[in-house]
């Protein structure tokens, strides 16, 4: 009898461990999953991963990850991407890729589907992404990033200037239509030069620093003009570019430049916002990238604070452009966190956090949050972004896109300097993209 | 008490081929140092033209690599902006140095006597030398602003006009240059006012007291004896201009368009721009040939003068 209860017992004591064996196990793995971890991340430098670092505790508490975050300008991105990313080792467990360069770094990058689920937060719902914004993440049909700020092209306007009485009706009696947001390219070159010649404002900032600004503007001239500089057609990248559509675009933007403040051919993104947020004269209209808002808006940084209006860009002769200029983040494949990597991408692009994102004067992919009716009257430039959202059009990507930015650079600024007649500038444009394109097997 | 004590040179200058009367060979002595000199300054250069051989693309990560021989070599010289890199490096080069040659040369001679706060006012010519070139290269896009920088509201207060000057091609070479003259003027009066300090001042006033004029004594006596010193200082800086980069990329980026893309920054561009590894391995080569170039030249006809000095002629 006493066999039968010792053994009664030694089978009950195991069936209780392994019960409650088996109950820890998923325990276990949240368990291990909150231990303490730490990822590097690589972003670019500006208000919106500011914003978002600000945040950062309450992720660490959340999940017990500390997220190390490096902030540098685009291009030093791009270089230290390429120099701390290979497919063996990384530097960064998260990177931050610029949208033209997501097919430059493709086969370094985790694609999404093999991103794991989260632990704390649900894997991003690609469905959640504004649908424009959505393709910049991808490369050849694969989704290698997600897709994380709405930026592109936002257009500004001195509300301070366009509501004065006194200009208003100056301008009135000069050009007979009323002063206010252009709508067209007519309209602010006009008005600009009416600013401009009456020495109240420059007319218009051109972008001008750094290749990937200026093709963004190349772009931005092209496209209203009616023609597109590069497409992907019968398998392969060509240029499309209408010669005479790409010379009257070029012209254009010569005659903005000449209402635009001295320095303009080298204007970078400090420069603009030195002439539009700190000049005491100003600049009366010019593009903006969403995440650079806060800036502008912020009244101990800027003299034109809550004096903005936003809008879509004006309509070239052939319609409206707004030039796409989003990040996306990724992962590399060589990341030893890859879980907590995608964890931090997931609390990022959560609803929560967009929303306070835009509560930030700063943009997020998600649409949800970009269109929500509960930041429209306080946050207008949300209304903006949406029109634009209607108009976009993206820079050409593919992996050769630094040189075609360079020869579009070199031609586009002396062509709208006019150290080159604009239709040579364009021509010799077309020459040697083709050049580069051939060369690379297009 | 005797001593086996030899001179370690020959009259002619060579290493005694034998040591210092030890058994042995020195080679092992002399093992820790080529060791060294190999890991720093052979391997990379080994690696670098190894990789100009390959077409390596950085955004593969190390991965994906294809050996292509001498194309890479082919492909820089059928570019244009390859030789237009080149074209300003040299221009640069050619423009900037003599004009801190003679800056320099100008200064050591004015500040070769003592007065009262001399060594400070040395001591202060020398303060553009420690500026990081960083901290120079901004420093020179602010105080060329045109709406808020020193320079232009300089002018405005004269009744001249806006300029732009890091916008207009010429310009902004200019600026460069000017920028690099400012920096590294002072690195050229140290070396030269050292050299000129060097000469015996007996010599001087032998020609003094033969009633040689400043010029003739400058033109005949000081510049002959410091010759040595002036191959020196032009090695050193032709050296360093060659590698000018983090000045320039602050100031201008290589812009506006391509006007300031000195060699230095295209092959930068290649390697970070266009992810060209090897391309840029092979500018680094042909970079490093250059430079080769100029110091065999410098230092042949230095070690020349000292040669027919040795044998008593005059320079």
């Amino acid at each position: 009898m006493k066999t039968r209860i010792r053994l009664f017992a030694l089978v009950s004591l195991a069936i209780a461990i392994s019960v409650v064996g088996l109950s820890c196990a998923p325990k276990k793995e949240v368990a291990k999953a909150m231990e303490p971890r730490s990822i590097n991340v690589l972003l670019w430098d500006d208000p919106y991963p500011k914003a978002l670092a600000e945040m950062l505790p309450e992720f660490t508490k959340a999940t017990n990850i500390t997220v190390n975050i490096e902030m540098l300008q685009p291009p030093q991105v791009l270089t230290k991407t390429a120099v701390s990313v290979t497919d063996t080792a990384t530097d960064y467990d998260v990177v931050g890729i610029d949208e033209g360069n997501v097919p430059v770094f493709a086969s370094l990058l985790l694609p999404f589907d093999q991103w794991a689920k989260g632990t704390v937060y649900p894997k991003t719902d690609p469905a959640s992404i504004t649908p424009k914004m959505y393709s910049i993440g991808t490369w050849n049909g694969v989704q290698l990033g997600v897709p994380i700020n709405g930026n592109l092209y936002v257009w500004m306007t001195r509300k301070d200037l366009i509501e004065n009485p006194t200009y208003r009706s100056q301008f009135k009696a000069k050009h007979g239509y009323d002063l206010g947001v252009p709508k067209t390219f007519k309209e602010l070159l006009e008005m600009g030069t009416f600013f401009y010649e009456n020495d109240i404002a420059a007319g218009f900032g051109p972008f001008n620093g750094g290749p990937a600004g200026v093709l963004s503007e190349a772009v931005f001239m092209w496209e209203s003009f009616g023609t597109k500089f590069i497409d992907y057609t019968g398998g392969t990248f060509k240029v499309v570019l209408d010669e005479g559509k790409a010379v009257e675009g070029m012209e254009f933007y010569k005659k903005l430049m000449a209402i635009s403040p001295k320095g303009a051919e080298t204007m970078a993104h400090v420069e603009r916002q030195a002439a539009f947020a700190a000049d005491p004269k100003g600049v009366f209209s010019m593009f903006i990238w969403p995440a650079q808002i806060a800036a502008y808006e912020d009244p101990a940084k800027s003299l034109v604070a809550g004096k903005i209006a936003y809008s879509a860009p004006p309509a070239g002769p052939r319609g409206q452009a707004a030039v796409t200029g989003a990040w996306a983040i990724a992962i590399p494949k060589a990341s030893k966190n890859k879980e907590a990597a995608a964890e931090f991408v997931y609390w990022w692009s959560s609803k929560a956090i967009a929303d306070r994102l835009v509560q930030a004067n700063t943009i997020p992919a998600r649409t949800e949050s970009l269109t929500d009716p509960a930041y429209a009257s306080s946050k207008p430039q949300l209304a903006a972004l949406a029109e634009s959202m209607k108009v976009a059009a993206s820079r050409p990507r593919f992996k050769e896109i630094g040189q075609v930015q360079d020869v579009v650079k070199k031609y586009w600024v002396q062509g709208i300097t006019g150290a080159m007649p604009a239709k040579d500038a364009i021509q010799m444009i077309v020459k040697e993209t083709n050049d580069i394109l051939k060369k690379a097997g297009y | 008490m005797t001593s086996s004590r030899r001179p370690a040179t020959s009259p002619a200058g060579r290493v005694a081929a034998r040591g210092t009367g030890g058994r042995g060979s020195p080679v092992p002595f002399l093992l820790p140092a080529l060791l060294i000199v190999f890991a720093v300054l052979i391997f990379p250069i080994v690696f670098s033209f190894v990789v100009s051989m390959f077409d390596w693309p950085l955004s593969a990560g190390g991965g994906a690599r294809v050996f292509v021989g001498v194309d890479n070599y082919k492909a820089l010289v059928r570019d244009l902006e390859f030789w237009n890199s080149l074209k300003l490096q040299l221009g640069f080069i050619f423009i900037a140095i003599p004009l801190e040659i003679l800056l320099g040369l100008a200064a050591a001679l004015l500040l070769n006597r003592e007065f009262q706060g001399g060594k400070v006012v040395r001591a202060l010519i020398l303060l553009p030398v420690f500026f990081l070139p960083v901290v120079s290269g901004m420093t020179w896009r602010f105080m060329l602003q045109p709406r808020y920088g020193a320079l232009n509201n300089f002018l405005l207060a004269l009744g001249a006009p806006e300029i732009t000057w890091l916008g207009h091609p010429t310009f902004a070479y200019a600026a460069v240059i000017v920028q690099d003259i400012w920096r590294m003027w002072p690195f050229v009066f140290m070396l030269l006012y050292a050299g000129l300090a060097g000469i015996p001042t007996d010599v001087l006033e032998a020609a003094e007291i033969d009633g040689a004029t400043f010029w003739k004594r400058l033109l005949r006596v000081i510049l002959p004896l410091m010759y040595p010193t002036i191959l020196t200082a032009l090695l050193l800086r032709i050296i360093d201009a060659l590698r000018i980069f983090s000045e320039v990329y602050v100031m201008t980026e290589g812009g506006p368009g391509m006007a300031t893309t000195l060699f230095s920054l295209y092959t930068h561009r290649q390697a970070f721009g266009y992810m060209k590894v090897g391309m840029s391995s092979a500018m680094a080569i042909f970079l490093l040939v250059i430079s080769i170039a100029f110091a065999v030249t410098l230092v042949r006809k230095n070690m020349s003068l000292e040669r027919l000095e040795d044998q008593g002629g005059s320079r």
